[in-house]
């Protein structure tokens, strides 16, 4: 979690290095909850977790990106929507199956590129561009989809999401796996990543040495477009309709699950192979309060807890470690 | 007094004092101590060893807050006006609360009037109702000082405060200087001055008593009358300088053209103006200046970092289309800046990760983009041993490293790039004497392997004993070439009257104020 700590040895190390607390966080959910409901630890529910927490998970893949290196995206949940009723559009129209899922792909990328563009270019900070952008894709979403949900019939589509190659595990479950196994392999093997971590260790550093930082920073931001978008897709082919609240409660939990897995709201610390745990944890809340039969607003209010809690503790650690 | 930063001193058993209505001229070269006494006396940063009095009771004030309500207050390099409220409101700021009536309500007719009273005891035509953006740069500095000296008696009754100088006049209009004089003669009747100042003439002329600082030491009392220019500049330098420190016997003629570094018609609006120059293989060339010379930002606009406005910058005969640092490092560029901890490494970052840090020149990743962490970790380890860099492995995080073994890692970072021009600003600061002497060893290492370096520094006896030409910079220009062969090196002295001679006008002295106006 420290800074100290996470570059201090091979991939292996950070794997696992600072991440103690958040497993055995989702440790005790699961136990917490397998004690405090019946239904909980089913084959049938735990299917149903996964499903919930792959779109969470795909749309976090790449905001976290774009929180290392020292930024934020508040559009994530705005681009998910955007997408979502674009992809429903896409489909109808011109029943593209499966080859849905590249115009999704491809919408995202756009919006991201158009939040790096504005954010490099117009030096104006990460947290107003895409807090206006949100309001932006919102409101096209909801011109588009004129303020209902949008059907769609294409059975070849939703097998996408709903199919199990694997018995009992979600397709859109296998693709969110696969694209974090991917982003993680990204952020730890390659420039892009490396150049993530330094722009948000450092960003005059970066400049000096001649890293083109600008350049980067769009790079991000496509990335965390493109994920949303693989998000809003795979979200729209899940559930079968795009509506207007698509993405409405990504705007907290992608946050949420980016920051209770570790990954430091200043840059430089962190990465997205703690942000599954995050995901995890924030999923595991949502679905074992709701079988306790917790009201929607106590969950609300337990979550943000959770977010200022993680962010304290996280404090805690950091600061024992650099006294020491 | 003592103080040191990271175990380098930079002031050691400096006593001295200042009496009622006296102006005391503290003069020094770069790095001297100037500042950093001042930080201790204004209670920014404490002493390390040592004590204080003032009025005959102890003064030890933990923050600039205190020592400015006991009445020690600092005029500062950089102002601090603020350019959007009235010249009344700055003046009177952080007194208000003595100007409450019935409560919260502020009597504003009793603070212009105070204000004004101020404004016209210290001889300055000012309209203490205008905002105070509309006086120029140089008449808000007036305003600064004048508020420092004259304020504390007006508002808190405190007699005779202790006000500290420091550079006022370097960004005085001409017309301004002999107000100035003229503040300061009619100040001297209300408050004690310590006045820092590189215009050695001013200095001598209004200073009852002249103190010269020299590496943290106090070195010299003065009597102006008994002293002058050329006194001052001997006792403000004259170390030995030995030359084995600087392997000067190592120094080699450098190589007959073709060039390795070319700049020509340089320049970059309010910093430095039409510099062309080359430098050969093999040889170091010096900047010197004072600290508003503008050879830093020079540094970083030949190396590309904050580009010039004009000008090109050619490496071996080949000149990028723009000269920016990502397009400069392919061509074998490498520049080491002066603020090591902000710009020159992550120090939460591991002596791999910042070695393998730049752009442009990317060593250790593939054409696909991938990232080489094996190679990364392997020439950490061939460079720690190389440089003796003090780190238990290429995985130590450089926060735990000090300042000399960071500043290794920084250069390796170029050296594993096989760099054909170096731009290091300042090298050494901040750097203990044993690492010093590897990183000139370093120096003259590359320079016999063909390597031209552009050597920025503030120590005139690394300038001097490194360089084989030494550029003398004033006011964005350079003003003098001292070429100094290793049989032939020019003295401290000689060069510290270059750096202070009547420079020529600054430059775009309009463009200067505007931007000071608008931060």
């Amino acid at each position: 979690m420290t800074r100290e700590r996470f570059t201090s040895t091979g991939i292996g190390k950070l794997l696992t290095d600072g991440m103690a607390l958040p497993i055995l966080v989702v440790l005790a959910l699961v136990v917490f909850f397998s004690f405090a409901s019946d239904a909980f630890l089913t084959l049938r529910n735990l299917t149903g977790i996964s499903g919930q927490a792959s779109t969470l998970l795909l749309a976090c893949l790449g905001a976290t990106s774009v929180i290392l290196m020292g930024s934020i995206d508040l559009s994530v949940g705005a681009m998910v929507l955007f997408v979502g009723a674009v992809t429903v559009k896409a489909i109808n129209a011109f029943d593209l199956g499966i080859g849905a899922l590249f115009v999704g792909l491809f919408t995202g990328t756009a919006l991201g590129f158009g939040n790096g563009l504005i954010f490099a270019y117009g030096r104006i900070p990460s947290f107003v561009v895409t807090l206006g952008t949100l309001s932006v894709f919102t409101g096209a979403a909801w011109e588009i989809l004129q303020g209902r949900a949008l059907r769609y019939d294409s059975l070849i589509f939703e097998e996408m999401a709903i199919g199990q190659l694997i018995p009992r595990f979600p397709n859109i479950a296998l693709i969110a796996i696969l694209a974090w196994g991917l982003m993680v392999f990204l952020g730890f093997a390659t420039r892009f990543g490396r150049y993530m971590y330094i722009i948000g260790g450092g960003e005059a550093v970066a400049t000096t040495a001649g890293i083109p930082v600008r350049r980067y920073k769009i790079y991000a931001f496509m990335l965390s477009g493109m994920m949303a978008g693989l998000a809003g897709a795979l979200a729209v082919a899940r559930l079968g309709t795009a509506g207007p609240t698509l993405g409405q409660d990504l705007l907290l939990n992608t946050l949420a699950a980016i920051v209770v897995g570790g990954t430091s709201l200043s840059g430089g610390v962190g990465g997205v192979h703690r942000t599954l745990i995050g995901v995890l944890i924030i999923a595991l809340l949502d679905n074992g309060l709701n079988l306790m039969g917790v009201n929607q607003y106590t969950q609300m209010m337990v979550k943000g807890g959770v977010v200022i809690g993680a962010v304290l503790v996280g404090q805690d650690r950091s600061k024992s470690t650099v006294m020491k | 007094m003592s103080k040191s930063f990271g175990g380098v001193p930079v002031l050691e058993d400096v006593d001295f004092s200042v009496s009622r209505n006296q102006v005391i001229g503290m003069v020094g070269e770069n790095g001297a101590g100037k500042t950093t006494l001042f930080n201790i006396i204004s209670g920014i940063v404490p002493a390390d060893a040592g004590t204080m009095e003032l009025r005959g009771g102890p003064f030890s004030p933990a923050s600039y807050g205190e020592a400015s309500a006991l009445g020690v207050s600092r005029v500062f390099q950089e102002q601090a006006l603020i350019p959007n409220i009235k010249v009344y409101e700055n003046l009177l700021l952080s007194h208000e609360a003595a100007y409450a009536r019935w409560g919260q309500l502020i009597d504003k007719t009793g603070m212009i009037a105070t204000a004004q009273r101020v404004m016209d005891e210290a001889g300055l035509d000012i309209d203490v109702r205008l905002p105070t953006a509309s006086y120029s740069f140089s008449k808000r500095q007036l305003i600064e000082i004048a508020r420092a000296c004259l304020i504390p008696t007006e508002v808190l009754g405190l007699h005779h405060p202790v006000v500290l100088l420091d550079e006022p006049t370097s960004a005085l209009e001409k017309s301004d200087e002999e107000v100035f004089r003229r503040l300061i003669n009619r100040l001297r009747d209300h408050s004690s001055i310590v006045l820092v100042s590189h215009r050695l003439t001013e200095v001598l002329e209004l200073s009852d008593v002249i103190y010269v600082l020299k590496d943290g030491r106090l070195v010299a009392t003065l009597d102006p009358d008994e002293a002058d220019e050329r006194i001052l500049h001997g006792l403000m330098v004259g170390r030995a300088r030995e030359a084995d420190f600087y392997h000067e016997s190592e120094q080699r003629a450098p190589d007959e053209a073709p060039f390795a570094f070319q700049v020509t018609g340089l320049s970059r609006s309010g910093q430095y103006q039409d510099m062309s120059l080359e430098v050969a293989a093999g040889e170091v060339v010096g900047f010197g200046g004072l600290l508003n010379s503008g050879k830093s930002e020079f540094g970083k606009g030949a190396a590309g970092i904050v580009p010039p406005d004009s000008g090109t910058v050619s490496l071996s005969g080949a000149a990028p289309e723009r000269p920016v640092i990502r397009h400069l490092t392919p061509l074998g560029l490498g520049y080491v800046p002066a603020e090591r901890l902000h710009e020159g490494l992550i120090s939460g970052f591991s002596a791999a990760w910042n070695l393998s840090l730049a752009g442009g020149a990317d060593t250790f990743a593939t054409s696909m983009g991938l990232w080489q962490t094996q190679k990364e970790v392997k020439v950490t380890q061939e460079y720690i041993a190389a440089l003796s860099i003090k780190a238990r492995g290429p995985h130590d995080v450089c926060a735990t490293l000090s300042g000399g073994n960071q500043q290794k890692v920084v250069l390796a970072r170029w050296l594993c790039r096989d760099p054909r021009v170096l731009i290091l600003d300042n090298p050494t600061r901040g750097v203990d004497a044993g690492a010093k002497e590897e990183i000139y060893k370093l120096i003259r290492g590359l320079s016999s392997k063909g390597v031209g370096i552009l050597l920025i520094t503030d120590d005139l006896l690394e300038l001097i004993g490194l360089s084989n030409r030494i550029m003398v910079m004033q006011n964005g220009r350079i003003t003098r070439v001292v070429e100094a062969p290793a049989h032939a090196k020019p003295s401290e002295r000689e060069l510290i009257e270059y750096m202070l001679s009547q420079a020529p006008p600054p430059m775009n002295a309009g463009v200067h104020h505007d931007m000071a106006a608008a931060s």
